[in-house]
């Protein structure tokens, strides 16, 4: 990297810097990375300089249960489901059959209200990759017990686990995402684009967060315009409000301020004029938060060449999903919206022609308790979790299946399952797709090296 | 001091019965009927008398500081107030004025015959934090609706805005009162205990794999009491050997305190599966409490065969002698009134007040607001640490100070702005989770994240929200003001008469509303910049022109929106 962090490093020693610094933070990072070395955008695989990739994180705040999302059917792993999960059990008789590419010997049923994700992987653009979740190296039952391995910090809990999820680094207190690594390390490839590689519609988020790179936020409707300034009549006004964005100021808060709204002008005018020649997309969306999220992703990415994107990255997010209540009520509406979101969004994807370069994966806190607290369920651990694009080995599912028998090896209390998979790995199989080479891989996610593999086979 | 010096409006815009409509829920409460949605005036209470003390400030400027901290928007009455009494004579008396409420005027509206929904309770909020006299308690609760959250965005409240408003009212109660009645009363909500799932939670039923449910019982440890870890009494994280933190508790602690949290439900509920609901607190079930013995923090033991109230307040104890609990506690309100970032010291000595409030008494909320707002750090942090000192405003305080300024108010008397959120990220009682709007460990990346510098606010500061926020404010300024003779009457607008008197002399106009938007903190190259584009406006109005254009800029303007 480049002596100069993110344009700001001076700023910290300096109490008389304008805006003008700040603006580099995060929409003018190519403008910072057109100076640096060049040589990198070689160092990219093949894969890399040539054709556009995009990740989508679908974030599902609250803990999916997504052990009612994917099921196992045959006889004696339903019987182990029904008996750990007694009234939050999904009927065998609902379920939606699927079959796997791999026979691991095990049939399964999708929730019935994902009819949508069951086509999607009959149809092989979506793989389930099973049992993931925070770790720091492989981990035993008994190690775990034990207290004698690393186990991350404060398991179970919402605000960390999130954290942890985004961080790809479990333990690490840093507050940067392995989104934001990942453009840290890629962003020279967006050679000329006055846009941050990491776009978020769903507002802040640790995921996205760079050493040197910073997101920048959307709405649903794109970027919206300042109301009574940046117009003929209104230029004197115009020219005071700027004039006082740019004053010097000594506190860092003021400054930080200043800068935001900097950037939410600059950009503003650079979407807004890309957006007003997008493409009608005739697929539609649904109107929910997650549809119009996934909407405005899509209208993003066909315009993708007219804001020199070839590499970007997206957050979008759900909430509701921490279903202490009410669990056998509220999860369908939860599933039947991510499934009809995200096959929309993949509809999307093939009539704009790019679906073989864009990957959309889901994140949540932490999966939830096999047991029932009588009408819902608690913070768990492991977690299933779906992957879906053109790029995707689909139609087949990933990782290990955890056993469902209480107190069985898998089980570290209370039906919290112990992960087969960690987020790293996960992660760090999307970045390379996304272009990382081996070395940055390691940069990016210096515990991956702990697992056996930091490729899970299942991108194309 | 009499009343009408307290009402005194030497520097500030008359609005023909604005201050009568806030004793609505009070004389509401008394049976003596309300202003309500028509906002006829009502016969004032006579406010208590304030006792002077000689702690005076020093100049405007500090006592509009001090207002930008305790309360939600400084007006010129109130500096004058301070000026006269003294910043302890005013924390005093304002512990002593009645309770601006929620759920009364609701449910006037209900009894009435008329639609109660959300949207209403929230009106109520904007009238009590705009126009109630019991700013500081006002100020509090709000902090307190952030720390202690429930949302009308989960499903189960989103039909309860007579629930919701009497859970605000709870926290405004309470606001200077006792920290344990304050948990003990939001444990016992059956709004909390529908939010976090405490009602209706039951005994472990072993052969249906069914434990109890852990959800009040995690988050009333990592966000309503003590937190994730260990602290000293300055609130830095104790370390143990090896300089790690200490975690305060683990899975089995939860569950523990999940059986402790078994058999509540509505009251007078006669079925527990099938209760009827209402907002007064939950009321105990003996038959679906865990009665076995529980293990509490520090090892303290709790006894088999308790009743859920018993062991209930036994867990609430053992929460509430925490040493973690004032620190942590007291960090979130300074962050809340003062400054994002406090010092160590000054976080010890607010804790220290919590611990013991000099009569023995833990968990005085009076006395800590006390300590927060008159402590060396607070009254001059912005002259000793320039570069850091200062918190972002919240977005719903940068309206009501706005509102406050100018007297604002609607010819109907209501303040009808039901969904803040869509311009501003937040609304009362309306996070997207318990985790409220943002998180008191947030820092922002960039600068401030480079220097460890903690910014909650920074976190619903997207490049979306500041936007729609600027935008809010244009429309709030520029459109809702009284040049606006095409308003209907539900408009809530400002006044700028006073100021208008001064438009001719755009420097005094500008010092003017530098005191009361910006507590006198203006920079000099601020202030050139805006009174050279005020000069440049157009007198032929009267000056209407003039003074709007130097409060939107002022308001939108980074400066503008950062407390210091």
């Amino acid at each position: 990297m480049s002596g100069s962090k993110r344009g700001t490093c001076s700023m910290g020693d300096s109490h008389n810097v304008s805006r003008r610094g700040l603006l580099k933070v995060g929409a003018g990072a190519a403008g910072l990375y057109a100076m640096r070395d060049l040589a990198m955008v070689s160092s990219f695989g093949a894969r890399g300089a040539g054709g556009y990739r995009a990740l989508v994180c679908v974030f599902l705040y609250g803990g999916n249960d997504s052990f009612n999302m994917l099921v196992p059917t045959s006889n004696a792993r339903y019987a182990e489901y029904l008996a750990a999960r007694q009234n939050l059990a999904v009927p065998a008789e609902d379920l939606l059959p699927i079959t796997p590419t791999t026979n691991d010997g095990i049939t399964y049923g999708i929730h019935p209200s994902c009819t949508e994700l069951r086509s999607l992987f009959d149809a092989g653009s979506l793989a389930i990759v099973r049992n993931v979740g925070t770790l720091i190296g492989p981990l035993t039952k008994a190690q775990y017990q034990a207290g004698v391995a690393a186990v991350p910090p404060q398991l179970f809990s919402h605000s960390d686990q999130q954290f942890q999820w985004q961080t790809g680094v479990s333990g690490s207190a840093e507050n940067v995402g392995w989104g934001g690594r990942v453009a840290d390390v890629a962003g020279s490839l967006n050679v000329g684009s006055q846009l941050a590689m990491n776009l978020s519609l769903s507002g802040a988020n640790t995921f996205q967060v760079g050493h040197d790179t910073l997101p920048y936020n959307l709405g649903v409707n794109g970027a919206i315009q300042l109301s009574g300034l940046f117009q003929n009549w209104n230029q004197d006004r115009t020219a005071a409000f700027e004039a006082l964005l740019d004053a010097p100021q000594s506190n860092r808060l003021v400054r930080q301020f200043a800068g935001i709204q900097q950037q939410a002008i600059d950009v503003q005018g650079v979407v807004t004029s890309a957006l007003s020649s997008a493409p009608t997309l005739t697929t539609v969306f649904p109107n929910t938060g997650l549809g119009r999220q996934l909407r405005m992703v899509a209208r993003m990415i066909s315009i993708r060449s007219s804001v020199s994107a070839s590499r970007q990255v997206f957050f979008v997010s759900r909430g509701g999903f921490d279903t202490h209540d009410d669990q056998e009520q509220d999860q369908p509406g939860l599933y039947s919206d991510i499934s009809q979101c995200l096959a929309a969004f993949q509809a999307a994807m093939v009539e704009l022609g790019i679906s073989d370069s864009v990957t959309a994966f889901t994140g949540s806190d932490f999966g939830r308790t096999l047991t029932s607290n009588g009408d819902g369920s608690d913070h768990g651990w492991g977690s299933h979790h779906l992957v879906l694009g053109g790029g995707v080995r689909g139609g087949d599912l990933y990782g290990t299946m955890p056993s469902f028998q209480m107190g069985g090896v898998d089980d570290v209390g209370g039906g919290r399952l112990l992960p087969t998979t960690s987020v790293d790995q996960y992660s760090a199989t999307l970045a390379r797709w996304y272009g990382l080479t081996e070395p940055q891989i390691a940069q990016v996610f210096p515990n991956v090296a702990n697992f056996a593999s930091s490729d899970l086979g299942l991108m194309l | 001091m009499d009343r009408k010096t307290i009402h005194s409006e030497a520097r500030t815009n008359a609005l023909p019965g604005w201050k009568d409509c806030q004793w609505f829920a009070v004389v509401t409460a008394m049976g003596l009927g309300g202003c309500g949605g028509g906002g006829s005036s009502v016969d004032e209470v006579p406010l208590p008398p304030i006792t002077a003390t000689s702690d005076v400030p020093e100049s405007d400027e500090d006592a509009a500081r001090f207002l930008t901290q305790a309360t939600f928007g400084t007006r010129s009455s109130d500096i004058d107030l301070l000026n006269a009494n003294g910043f302890t004579g005013w924390i005093q008396w304002q512990k002593i004025l009645p309770s601006s409420l929620e759920r009364p005027g609701l449910e006037a509206q209900d009894a009435a015959g008329a639609d109660v929904y959300q949207q209403h309770r929230v009106y109520a909020w904007w009238r009590n934090a705009v126009a109630g006299h019991d700013q500081l308690r006002q100020r509090l609760a709000w902090a307190l609706s952030q720390i202690f959250v429930v949302s009308d965005v989960a499903g189960a409240l989103g039909n309860d805005p007579i629930g919701m408003a009497e859970y605000y009212d709870v926290l405004v109660q309470n606001a200077l009162g006792n920290y344990r009645d304050l948990l003990e009363d939001v444990t016992l909500s059956p709004v909390m205990g529908r939010y976090l799932s405490m009602l209706g939670n039951e005994k472990a039923d072993p052969l249906h794999n069914i434990r109890p449910d852990e959800n009040y019982a995690r988050e009333v440890m990592q966000l309503f009491t003590i937190g994730l870890h260990e602290l000293n009494p300055d609130g830095s994280r104790a370390l143990d050997g090896d300089g790690d933190p200490i975690p305060t508790y683990d899975q089995d602690t939860i569950e523990n305190f999940a059986r402790v949290f078994t058999g509540w439900n509505y009251a007078d509920a006669d079925s527990w599966h099938w209760p009827d609901s209402n907002y007064r607190p939950m009321e105990p079930w003996l038959a679906y409490h865990d009665t076995d013995a529980k293990t509490l923090l520090g090892g303290v033991l709790l006894p088999a065969n308790q009743t859920p109230a018993e062991d209930l307040t036994a867990s609430l104890d053992n929460l509430f002698q925490h040493q973690n609990v004032g620190p942590f506690i007291g960090r979130m309100l300074i962050q809340r009134l003062v400054t994002s970032n406090p010092s160590s010291e000054y976080v010890g000595r607010v804790a220290a007040v919590f611990a013991d409030d000099g009569t023995g008494e833990r968990g005085d909320l009076f006395e800590v607001a006390k300590a927060i707002l008159l402590d060396e750090e607070a009254r001059n942090g912005h002259a000793d640490d320039p570069v850091n000192f200062g918190k972002l405003k919240e977005p719903l305080l940068r309206q009501t100070a706005l509102w406050r300024a100018f007297a604002a108010g609607s010819a109907i008397g209501t303040y009808q702005d039901g969904w803040p959120e869509g311009s501003w990220g937040q609304a009362p009682l309306r996070s997207p989770s318990v985790f409220n709007f943002y998180s008191p460990f947030y820092r922002p990346p960039g600068e401030m994240l480079d220097n460890g510098l903690f910014g909650p606010e920074f976190q619903i500061t997207t490049h979306t929200l500041i936007t729609s926020g600027t935008n809010r404010l244009h429309d709030l300024v520029l459109w809702l003001n009284d040049s606006n003779s095409g308003l209907d009457g539900d408009d809530v607008y400002i006044r700028t008469a006073y100021e208008r008197g001064l438009a001719a002399d755009p420097v005094a106009l500008v010092d003017h509303l530098d005191l009361l938007l910006m507590a006198g903190g203006m920079s000099a190259w601020m202030k050139d910049v805006v009174v050279d584009r005020v000069t440049h406006v157009s007198m032929s109005d009267g000056g209407y022109d003039r003074v709007t254009e130097a409060i939107y800029l002022i308001v939108t303007s980074p400066e503008g929106a950062v407390q210091r």
